[in-house]
């Protein structure tokens, strides 16, 4: 197999006054102008040094999905070195690295052939100085461990003693990537690499960071979504002892609430300034702030759902496949229902918060953040910085799900650091976190099917209707686009399919959280299609089967297909694994799900009892997964079991209500999270093959929920078409 | 401002704070032990669980005032090198996934093994259910809690 490294970038390399060899990529900050300048910087990504310890770069953030070990483990194991004598240390910002963001569950999918290649490359030349040492063809040597090894003879030398003389190789242009049967790191479970520092305490997010002369800050914010500052009385705050300042915010003289697409501002609000966290916390309690809220809709959750349930009926067609109308005239029946989803919040463990040091013309950032780029983005709009006054650090974070995404919480320091000229540390209260977030959507799905004699489904139509993230990020482009696909399930399997969005505006902040639009779209289509096996009297999984038909490339949108022969084999292990045909004890039942995301696909089965006092309990969880390569066993798993852990906990809890324009919930009490005591058994396989490694921190989520739901049915005969359950069972 | 005294990982300190700040800041913002976390502020999440007077409490509750003259144990003290068993069994069952709420759940975990060293399934979940972890990496901390067990029965 050959690669090479694409576009701007190509990886050199220098040798250290340490004597080290550097590898990194040399990279070209400037589209070339009509003057051939060299513009060109080098950002290390590997250095072994003469010892033989190889450091690597982590080069995307780290928000416990474990890419800072996954990467790396990559890169290693291409290169042939010893895991135990490989450091990992985070990389900062650096446009070189491209793709630096984490999100969509892309990491390893945009950086499995940038590894391997930077790998291979210093592989290369590591080879290359050995053959010149030991006086044999490169063609007879390999690295394994931290050594180069001459096949023949189990001759070897250890990197730390070629560093010089591979510096002086010249690296080609294609590189041969090893064979994947010859892997001794990918495949074999890691632990992460920062595992004893979290046991230990000693790992630090930005949260616990500290700076000479740091200033600590917090803000309230107006709890209604768009409202203002009108005027505050700050004479008590000021009073406790170690307030320094206090500061009001208001984004419209910074540019308004989006510093860009997709690019959120501050809210605003009244920040307290202070020696500590604990006095700039109890500042703000004693603030007496008039707000201004002319400009609110000052919504509430009952009319922005009757409003979805409106617009069901004023949309716009946004994916059509044969003729629904024709399918509605040959069928001999029909099926129909209401699905509806609510708010949901991010709630990461550390909440959000952001370091920076303005104190100077460079503006110096430690940021919990998933879009380095967009924070870049929005230092230079809002303060006109170069590119070149911007510099930030990416600690490790303490959760992200798309919350992260965005940035508003970093405008809010910079913005405080800049009028203070003195470091800022900005820690949002848990219930700041909560009121402010960019929720999911919520949505009201209408979904018809219509049947042949055979029970067959000949049409399809899935209406959904809701306010979209595309409108209130102020991004470009269709509504619909985040929140119904043309390529959502099941987009190429049904012939007379349609797919419609209904826009609704509103105030509410919506954004990306962990598995984006098929949260909504994929728990209504996966409910669905339960009930329509139940309509024709057969097994959920025999008809999911049926419906999929037999294993072939279906083709989806343009020239995009997939294999449905591989989401058939995670089902049909599924249905093993869970013993899916064995009888169960009273009250309890089996729900089933599938999905494919991020080129990766799952198949769930959810166990629940409910018993005679209609109290639910998930019992187990199986899910089979065919996410290509799994780089790190360990860790891959860990995300499985996250993401259905989180799928659940959103299905039976999750639900963020809005009263006069603002949020309700403001910490755990009353936005509840799954305790240990709750959790069911959750077996997890992969499915072994050679194909290249696939998303997988999303892919397990959106079917949790349909399978719980469909689970609920077969245990008591109650179907949720509503989220969160809540008290439904209860209440019956 | 008042002066207090704590003895901190073993360690005798006198600090000046607001009587009603709360221990976890007097750690985290004075004291420099940033392994006790901040997530809820209000007791619902154990982050912040420390050990005073050999009791687990949620230090973000707790005022330095009532803390004062106590002993207090944080994520840092639970051992030299960071090899206390329990903390041993989380990294064998490489527990974390963003890690955040960790400590808070390692010193519940040192908490109840060190009154109930043969604890059952049902302890365990109820004295570990007054932690959250939003990343969902409960299986592992059960796991990990099965083999902290036997070791400390060995
Ligand atoms: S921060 Fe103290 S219990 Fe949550
Ligand atoms: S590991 Fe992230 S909150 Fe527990």
């Amino acid at each position: 197999m050959k690669n090479t490294l694409g576009r701007r970038n190509f990886i050199k390399l220098t040798a250290s006054a340490s004597g080290a060899l550097v590898v990194g990529l040399h990279f070209q900050s400037c589209a070339p102008k009509k003057e051939p300048v060299e513009n060109f910087s080098f950002v290390p990504l590997i250095e072994i040094d003469t010892e033989g310890w190889v450091t690597l770069i982590a080069k995307n953030p780290e928000i416990g999905q474990g890419v800072k070990t996954a990467l790396p483990m990559i890169l290693a194991e291409e290169l042939g070195a010893d895991w135990d004598k490989v450091k990992v240390v985070q990389g900062d910002y650096n446009k070189a690295y491209e793709e630096q963001w984490a999100g969509g569950s892309y990491a390893v999918i945009l950086n499995w052939d940038l590894m391997r290649t930077a790998g291979a490359k210093v592989r290369y030349a590591l080879i290359g100085a050995a053959s010149q040492k030991m006086n044999v063809p490169t063609s007879e040597l390999i690295t394994r461990k931290g050594s180069v090894v001459h096949k023949k003879t189990e001759k070897s030398i250890p990197f730390g003693d070629l560093v010089a003389a591979a510096s002086q190789i010249a690296l080609p242009e294609e590189v041969e990537f090893k064979p994947m049967d010859t892997y001794e790191i990918v495949g074999k479970p890691c632990p992460q690499v920062d595992l004893d520092n979290i046991v230990n305490g000693s790992v630090q997010y930005t949260i616990d960071l500290k700076l000479p002369d740091m200033v600590y800050a917090t803000v309230l914010k107006n709890p209604v979504h768009k409202g203002k500052v009108q005027s505050f009385d700050d004479s008590q705050t000021r009073k406790i002892s170690g307030v320094i300042d206090v500061i009001p915010l208001d984004n419209s003289n910074y540019g308004g609430r989006l510093i860009g697409p997709n690019s959120p501002n501050f809210v605003n609000g009244v920040a307290v300034l202070a020696n500590s966290t604990w006095a700039a916390f109890k500042g703000t309690e004693k603030l007496e702030v008039v707000w201004d809220n002319s400009e609110s809709k000052k919504e509430n959750t009952q009319d922005i759902f009757s409003h979805y349930h409106n617009q069901l009926n004023t949309t716009s067609v946004e994916r059509q496949d044969g003729n629904i109308d024709q399918a509605r005239r040959r069928a001999v029946s029909q099926v129909e229902h209401v699905y509806e989803l609510p708010f949901l919040a991010h709630v990461t463990m550390e909440p959000m918060n952001c370091i920076v040091d303005f104190s100077s013309e460079m503006c110096e950032v430690w940021a919990p953040t998933q879009n380095p780029e967009a924070l870049e983005q929005g230092l230079i709009k809002l303060f006109g910085l170069q590119p070149e006054q911007i510099k930030i650090h990416l600690p490790r974070m303490g959760g992200g799900f798309g919350r992260r995404y965005y940035v508003d919480y970093a405008m809010d320091a910079a913005v405080l650091s800049k009028k203070m000229g003195r470091p800022v540390k900005l820690i949002w209260t848990r219930e700041e976190d909560i009121k402010h977030d960019w929720y999911r959507p919520a949505s009201v799905q209408r979904l018809s099917a219509w049947l042949d004699q055979d029970g067959k489904v000949i049409g399809w139509r899935q209406v959904l209707s809701n306010a979209s993230r595309v409108t209130s990020l102020g991004r470009e482009g269709n509504p619909a686009g985040t929140e119904i696909d043309e390529y959502d399930f099941p987009a190429g399997f049904v012939p007379n399919l349609q797919f419609e969005y209904g826009h609704v505006l509103s105030d509410v902040p919506l954004g990306q959280w962990r598995a984006v639009g098929p949260t909504a779209t994929a728990f209504a289509a996966h409910s669905f299609l339960n009930e329509l096996a139940i309509h024709n009297k057969k097994d959920h999984i025999d008809f999911f089967l049926e419906f999929l038909g037999p294993p072939r490339m279906v083709p989806v949108v343009g020239d995009f297909k997939y294999d449905t022969g591989r989401l058939r084999a995670v089902i049909e292990k599924v249905r093993e694994n869970s013993n899916w045909n064995s009888p169960l004890p009273e009250g309890q039942g089996r729900g089933f799900a599938a999905h494919r995301q991020a080129g990766s696909f799952v198949a769930e089965v959810v166990t629940v009892e409910v018993n005679a006092d209609n109290q639910l309990k998930i019992v187990r969880v199986d899910a089979v997964v065919d996410c290509g390569i799994v780089v790190n066993p360990s860790g891959a798993e860990a995300q499985v079991e996250g993401a259905i852990l989180e799928g659940l906990c959103a299905a039976l809890y999750g639900e963020i209500t809005i009263e006069d324009g603002a949020t309700v919930q403001s910490n755990f009490h009353d936005y509840r999270w799954m305790r240990l005591g709750e959790i069911p058994e959750i077996h997890v396989e992969f499915i072994k093959n050679d194909l290249p490694p696939r998303g997988l921190g999303e892919p397990p989520l959106p079917p949790a929920a349909a399978a719980l739901a469909n689970a609920i049915y077969a245990a008591s005969g109650v179907r949720i078409r509503r989220l969160p359950i809540g008290n439904q069972l209860l209440d019956i | 401002m008042s002066s207090f005294k704590l003895i901190v990982n073993k360690e005798k300190k006198t600090i000046s704070a607001d009587p009603d700040t709360p221990l976890l800041w007097v750690l985290r913002d004075i004291l420099g032990l940033t392994g006790t976390k901040y997530a809820c502020g209000k007791g619902l999440c154990g982050s912040c669980t420390v050990i005073v007077n050999g009791k687990s409490v949620r230090s973000c509750t707790l005022s330095v005032a009532d803390a004062a003259q106590s002993e207090v144990i944080t994520i840092e003290g639970l051992s030299e090198k960071g090899d206390h068993p329990i903390q041993k069994a989380w990294m064998e069952a490489d527990v974390p996934q963003c890690g955040y709420c960790q400590p808070g759940f390692i010193m519940s975990a040192f908490d109840l093994l060190s009154k109930n060293p043969n604890p059952t399934e049902e302890e365990v979940n109820n004295v570990l259910s007054g932690n959250i972890c939003r990343c969902g990496t409960y299986s592992r901390i059960r796991k990990a809690m099965q083999i902290a067990v036997k070791v400390g029965n060995q």
